[in-house]
């Protein structure tokens, strides 16, 4: 079974540290405990949601923002560049800083 | 004082202790740097100090490239220091800069030598005697209160935010308790955490100065009209796993442990109190790796997850990462392997534990991969326009 790892119980991301097959039960390890069904194929070291995300909602790892959903994301999908952006340094938001 | 919390160091005249024992072959612009590299060829126990510009430089931009080339020269692992330059003036100034630290200093000048194979020979000659007096010197046992030790990552995935980042954080933690100095460095690599680190200052004022240099850092990306999405993260980190700089900045942060941040340095210059500081570099491993050699890090702790071979040529560069595959796989560019974090369910203290004994016995002579295989570069950061 792979393995996805919470890093803080605010989080809805985890990062799965073994590779994971569209379909596969990931066991969820870290501030999170229990089973999360993956939609799609989620790479080493990739992100899956851990919770239905909305579009504009944060992305939350570490306990921090670490990025902004540009589209609906069920959980156990893939999260990454595709779906999230930065908010950062990007010229055309005046300031994305989230604190 | 116990035997585990000492090192086998080199004992320089200005009080400060190297790692290694080195005499540095200095180019004092591009120019040179053909004689240079034949001289670190031609002798042993040299190490090269090349650069891409100085003739052409102008304002505070030569100031820094001069300041951070005497950086490098006075770096405690350097015993002494040829000088390859052009002509006497410019070599004159570099000099100038260097022999305050009491290492002996010799000038070679290839218009006043005669070409490139006279000047190859007298400054082979040199860097020859030099290298015969420093091996003369005995390593001695020195507190960790002597290191300053960098903490660096390239070549980031998420493997780094989650254990080889908090590994050298553990490291680091305890290079502080006994009195040394840590160095964190990569200022767009905080875009996304700053308002977490900023938190550990422990002065207003350095609050305020590490702010300031992260926001002025990304109202300059934003300046020249860029997104810094196209190219950090970089396409290798994205493959990776890392999303956002965001999420690459707060894994990032974690080499710098949890003591508070005491100072804040510019490029290449030396941090001048005990404790945790951050100096302002770019995120490109060679440019930040060498103003931390600038800055007198006898050591980096370089956390790589997808796999990133280089080192500095003047600071030993010692490469960590919690990757299982990259442990495998680029084995031979692999010092320290914490992967047992996330496979084995060591401890992160545990794992911190092994890379600081390991810190330890490379500052007492064990060679690094990027030493063995000779992965090493030197690359000082431009800051303006040349003439």
């Amino acid at each position: 079974m792979p393995r996805a790892i919470v890093l803080d119980a605010r989080d809805n991301v985890a990062t799965l540290i073994d590779p994971a097959a569209a379909g596969d039960i990931a066991a969820l390890t870290g501030e999170a405990q229990g089973e999360i069904t993956l939609r799609e194929a989620v790479p080493y070291g990739h992100k899956c949601a851990t919770r239905a995300i909305a579009p504009g909602d944060d992305i939350l790892k570490y306990g921090q923002v670490v990025g902004r959903a540009m589209a609906t994301i069920a959980a156990g999908q893939h999260v990454h560049v595709h779906n999230v952006e930065s908010l950062r340094a990007r010229g055309d938001l005046e300031s994305g800083r989230s604190s | 004082m116990s035997q585990a919390e000492t090192f086998l160091g080199y004992e320089r005249a200005d009080g400060r202790v190297g790692i290694r024992n080195w005499v540095a072959v200095v180019s004092v612009m591009e120019n040179c740097n053909s004689i240079t590299r034949a001289v670190v060829r031609s002798v042993l126990n040299t190490v090269p100090v090349a650069t891409a510009y100085v003739r052409g430089q102008i304002g505070q931009d030569l100031e820094i490239t001069m300041s951070v080339l005497a950086g490098l020269a006075t770096n405690p692992n350097i015993g002494g220091v040829v000088i390859v330059g052009l002509e006497p003036v410019t070599s004159e100034d570099l000099a100038r800069r260097i022999r305050p630290s009491g290492l002996p200093v010799a000038i070679v000048n290839i218009q006043e030598t005669g070409g490139t194979l006279e000047a190859t020979m007298l400054a082979s000659r040199q860097a020859a005697r030099m290298v015969r007096a420093a091996s003369a010197m005995r390593r001695k046992p020195f507190p960790v209160s002597h290191l300053t030790v960098g903490v660096e990552c390239g070549g980031s995935d998420t493997t780094s935010g989650l254990a080889s980042n908090p590994a050298i954080g553990v490291a680091a933690d305890r290079i502080v308790s006994l009195g040394g100095q840590v160095v964190i460095s990569e200022t767009s690599e905080f875009l996304g955490a700053e308002h977490v680190f900023a938190d550990r200052a422990a002065t207003p004022a350095v609050r305020d100065r590490f702010l300031a240099e992260v926001h002025g850092h990304e109202r300059r990306i934003m300046d020249q009209g860029v997104d810094l999405r196209g190219s950090n993260p970089t396409r290798d980190n994205i493959r990776g796993g890392l999303t956002t700089i965001e999420e690459k900045s707060l894994g990032a942060m974690a080499k710098a442990g949890t003591t508070p941040l005491v100072g804040i340095v510019g490029y290449g210059e030396r941090p001048s109190s005990p404790g945790l500081h951050f100096m302002a570099t770019p995120a490109p491993a060679v440019e930040s790796l060498t103003g931390l050699a600038a800055g007198g890090c006898q050591i980096n702790l370089f956390s790589t997850g997808v796999g990133n071979p280089i080192g500095s040529v003047i600071s030993t560069t010692i490469k960590v990462t919690g990757n299982r595959n990259t442990a495998q796989n680029f084995s031979d560019n692999i010092d320290c392997d914490v992967s047992g974090i996330l496979e084995a369910g060591e401890r992160v203290a545990a794992a911190g534990a092994r890379v600081f004994d390991y810190m330890l016995s490379v500052a007492s002579g064990e060679l690094t991969s990027a030493e063995i295989l000779d992965a090493r570069e030197t690359s000082i950061s431009r800051f303006g326009l040349s003439m």
